[in-house]
């Protein structure tokens, strides 16, 4: 079952409280001067950075890099990081979303899809269909189908179960954007859904 | 191309993923990296044509490197030393750690903690056990059971111990907050204690109308205490009554044969060390005088040439009241033209009397009194000579004034040796001091061990005349406490991040204490507060962080010039070498 608003409207891996987000920033000046600090951050999201990637793709070996990748930009770039009030997270997860495009720009091959049939469900649910087992085959191909940018918001909102806000930071736009491109996309699915049932 | 679609694909355990963090090869990476960014940055300057070359070459062996990297590691990378807890966020990777963090009462050292004293019981006949802090422990009779509720017949094992301080509190591991209507308390302890029992190996139970008595000696002789039960199924602590302390008779023992000598020993060292200031001073005092007492040579007056036109006065000197002058022999005084008060007049009156006295430059002028009846006029007068007798007076001048000079470098000299000679004594004295000091100091030391053994192994209060007793009635073995809940210090926040000394390397603190001096509590900090320090500014702390396995402490003095500098790194230290018991570690907190 899809988890109700108010399950998804918070992450705690992911959110902090302000007091905790000093904290953090406290530890990325240290980082900024002495690289050695930055295994507080690198052990603190790790497995998230790594369950972002592997989500996206097949090979766990290919996502063990990639993640390993995106460290090593994260604290290349540390001197650049501005805090912005919002996780140190969204910044990771947006290197993290830059190498994984880049990586399938170039084999395109390494690009999948994870789901647990649950989530497909909970996509029926959202668009007020019914959902049976013999439509599997069609709603993931309908997904396949789906444009880059759609497929993200959809991975992130229903196989990741990331609240809006987070989605938001993580794309760099407004949480009330994400909520009315997450709506379009879901118009979309909702007809052509129909439409396979038809 | 169509991605592919994976349904239900199995999860990735944390150990996995554990297995491929590698943080020390990702700090190499970066520094490589920047080494090669620095160079290429020098090449940049000095040919921007070769410059571009090297860059485009060096992104191409980076992304070879990269491609090779990503398509062909295996995962044999292995977990990096520097794998800590997640504790700074929600993460909830199963690391080690975390599973320590897991863990309700976890003594933050295995080899530093708190140990059981076992004791034998009759279960038939039950008994009275005095542990070696003098605290009883009554059991009545046919008091057990097994799990099965059937009665124990023999010898039970009880296993006992105490603790009392905010030393015993850290090292057993035992969690000292306390909830209550939403509010985190911490426990100030009177005394805590923890008892179990077994009858051949197998864990026994109280009968419910059997409770056993524990009459623990507390230090802490306030009626402001409460009596807890640590529930370790709830991880909570349960208050069980108001804890009502009666105070203990019992005479505590005395100082033993060596402790006695040992202080003997000290307090003469101390004594010896006290006199040494005093004796510094006499030295300093005896010297003083006898540097005043050699005898000053007086420097002779050089003599001047009159000036013309100035008034003078010729006077009868009696030389040997005035012996500088002696070089002055034929002198005329010639009148200073600081005197207002002079006018030609005055040499036209025949005075009756005029007598010369020093000047206010000694040695160099003179005051001449002249008097007539009731007229008495005051003049600064200058010994000058006419040319004539100034060739000869400058010659008996050298003369004398090389004689003075001899006399005063002979005084010099003494002068010297005799400061030479305090310096010296001095120096020994100091010397002395130091050595009786650090004597005094091994003494102690000594004394300290003897006591902290007595206490540990006797009595645990040897100097506490305010030592009450507690009794609680214990119907379930456990660990139970006689407690203050207190709250966190409210006097200022210190926000800090943790480095070893040493080498300034990141820690990650599974929990920080910080002790309170001066009276018994303790303040626990976990992953959601290590990061934000709180304080009263008239008490003193130590700092006490928990991370991997070990402790490491940031001493009172240093926390004090923390808070004064708002420092935000606390550079912390392991426990010194040869750490091994609580006694140690009571010594390290500075308790």
């Amino acid at each position: 079952m899809l988890k109700n608003a108010a399950d998804m409207s918070f992450n705690p891996r992911y959110h902090h409280t302000t007091a905790q987000l000093h904290d953090e920033q406290l530890i990325i000046e240290a980082a900024k001067e002495n690289p050695q600090y930055f295994g507080l951050l690198y052990d603190k999201y790790y497995k998230q950075i790594f369950g972002y990637v592997y989500q996206r793709m097949d090979d766990k070996e290919t996502a063990f890099d990639v993640t390993a990748q995106v460290f090593l930009k994260a604290l290349t770039n540390l001197h650049r990081y501005e805090f912005k009030g919002v996780p140190f997270a969204s910044w990771l997860f947006r290197i993290a979303h830059s190498e994984v495009m880049q990586l399938f720009r170039d084999q395109k091959n390494k690009r999948a899809i994870n789901a647990d049939v649950g989530d497909l469900r909970n996509i029926c649910e959202e668009v007020h269909e019914p959902f049976f087992e013999e439509y599997l085959p069609h709603i993931q191909t309908l997904i396949k189908q789906l444009p880059d940018e759609d497929l993200q918001m959809v991975e992130m909102r229903f196989f990741e179960q990331r609240p809006f806000k987070e989605i938001a930071e993580i794309l760099n736009i407004t949480e009330n954007n994400a909520k009315v491109k997450m709506y379009r996309i879901l118009e979309r699915l909702k007809k052509s859904i129909t439409n396979f049932k038809l | 191309m169509e991605p592919k679609f994976n349904l239900n694909r199995p999860k990735v355990s944390d150990d996995e993923i554990n297995k491929h963090k590698d943080f020390n090869n990702l700090v190499k990476q970066f520094k490589e990296q920047s080494i090669q960014k620095a160079r290429s940055d020098v090449n940049f300057l000095k040919n921007k044509k070769a410059t571009y070359a090297t860059v485009i070459a060096g992104i191409a062996v980076v992304c070879t490197v990269t491609y090779f990297a990503v398509f062909n590691k295996k995962s044999t990378t292995k977990p990096t030393t520097n794998d800590t807890t997640t504790t700074l966020a929600q993460n909830k990777t199963q690391s080690t750690k975390t599973a320590e963090r897991k863990a309700f009462i976890a003594p933050p050292v295995k080899k530093i903690n708190v140990p059981y004293h076992s004791y034998k019981v009759n279960a038939d006949k039950g008994g009275e056990i005095t542990h070696n802090t003098k605290s009883k422990i009554k059991v009545p009779k046919n008091a057990f059971v097994n799990k099965n509720g059937q009665d124990i017949i023999g010898e039970v094992e009880i296993q006992y111990r105490e603790m009392h301080d905010q030393a015993d509190i850290i090292a057993s591991g035992i969690p000292m907050t306390y909830d209550s209507a939403g509010t985190q308390y911490h426990f100030e302890s009177a005394g805590m204690f923890d008892i179990k029992a077994s009858h051949k190996g197998e864990e026994v139970f109280l009968k419910r109308d059997k409770p056993v008595t524990v009459d623990m000696v507390s230090r802490q002789a306030a009626d402001s205490y409460n009596q807890y039960y640590l529930d370790t199924v709830s991880q909570k602590w349960v208050v069980i009554k108001h804890d009502t302390p009666v105070a203990d008779k019992r005479k505590p023992p005395e100082n033993n044969s060596t402790q006695i000598s040992t202080i003997k020993q000290l307090k003469q060292l101390e004594q010896k060390a006290e006199h040494i200031p005093l004796k510094i001073d006499s030295v300093r005092t005896v010297y003083t005088k006898k540097i005043e007492k050699l005898p000053v040579p007086k420097q002779p007056s050089k003599p001047a040439k009159a000036t013309p036109g100035k008034p003078k006065f010729e006077l009868d000197v009696d030389y040997k009241e005035f012996p500088e002058l002696s070089a002055f022999k034929s002198a005329v005084f010639e009148v200073g033209s600081e005197n207002r008060n002079y006018s030609n007049e005055l040499h036209e009156i025949t005075w009756s009397s005029a007598t010369i006295s020093e000047g206010p430059q000694k040695g160099k002028n003179y005051i001449l009194t002249l008097a007539l009846r009731n007229r008495v006029e005051k003049l600064v007068v200058y010994p000058v000579l006419n040319d004539a007798d100034f060739a000869t007076a400058m010659s008996s001048y050298e003369k004398k004034f090389e004689d003075y000079n001899k006399l005063l470098a002979k005084k010099e000299a003494e002068e010297l040796k005799l400061k030479q000679e305090m310096e010296a004594k001095q120096k020994a004295f100091v010397e002395e001091q130091k050595q009786l000091s650090a004597q005094a100091l091994r003494e102690k030391i000594i004394l300290q061990k003897q006591q902290e053994e007595e206490r540990n192994e006797q009595y645990p209060d040897l100097n506490n005349g305010q030592k009450v007793i507690r009794t609680f009635q214990v119907n379930n073995f456990g660990i139970y406490n006689s407690d203050c809940p207190k709250l966190m210090p409210s006097g200022g926040k210190l926000k800090v991040i943790y480095a070893l000394n040493e080498k300034d390397v990141p820690l990650q603190p599974l929990i920080v204490y910080m002790v309170e001096h001066g009276s018994n509590k303790l303040f626990t900090y976990d992953n959601k507060s290590f990061y934000d320090l709180k304080y009263d500014t008239d008490k003193e702390y130590t700092v006490c962080v928990v991370s991997k396995g070990n402790l490491y402490i940031y001493p009172k003095d240093k926390f004090k010039e923390a808070v004064e500098n708002k420092t935000r790194k606390l550079l912390v230290t392991p426990l010194p070498q040869g750490t091994n018991d609580v006694a140690d570690l009571r010594r390290a907190l500075e308790i």
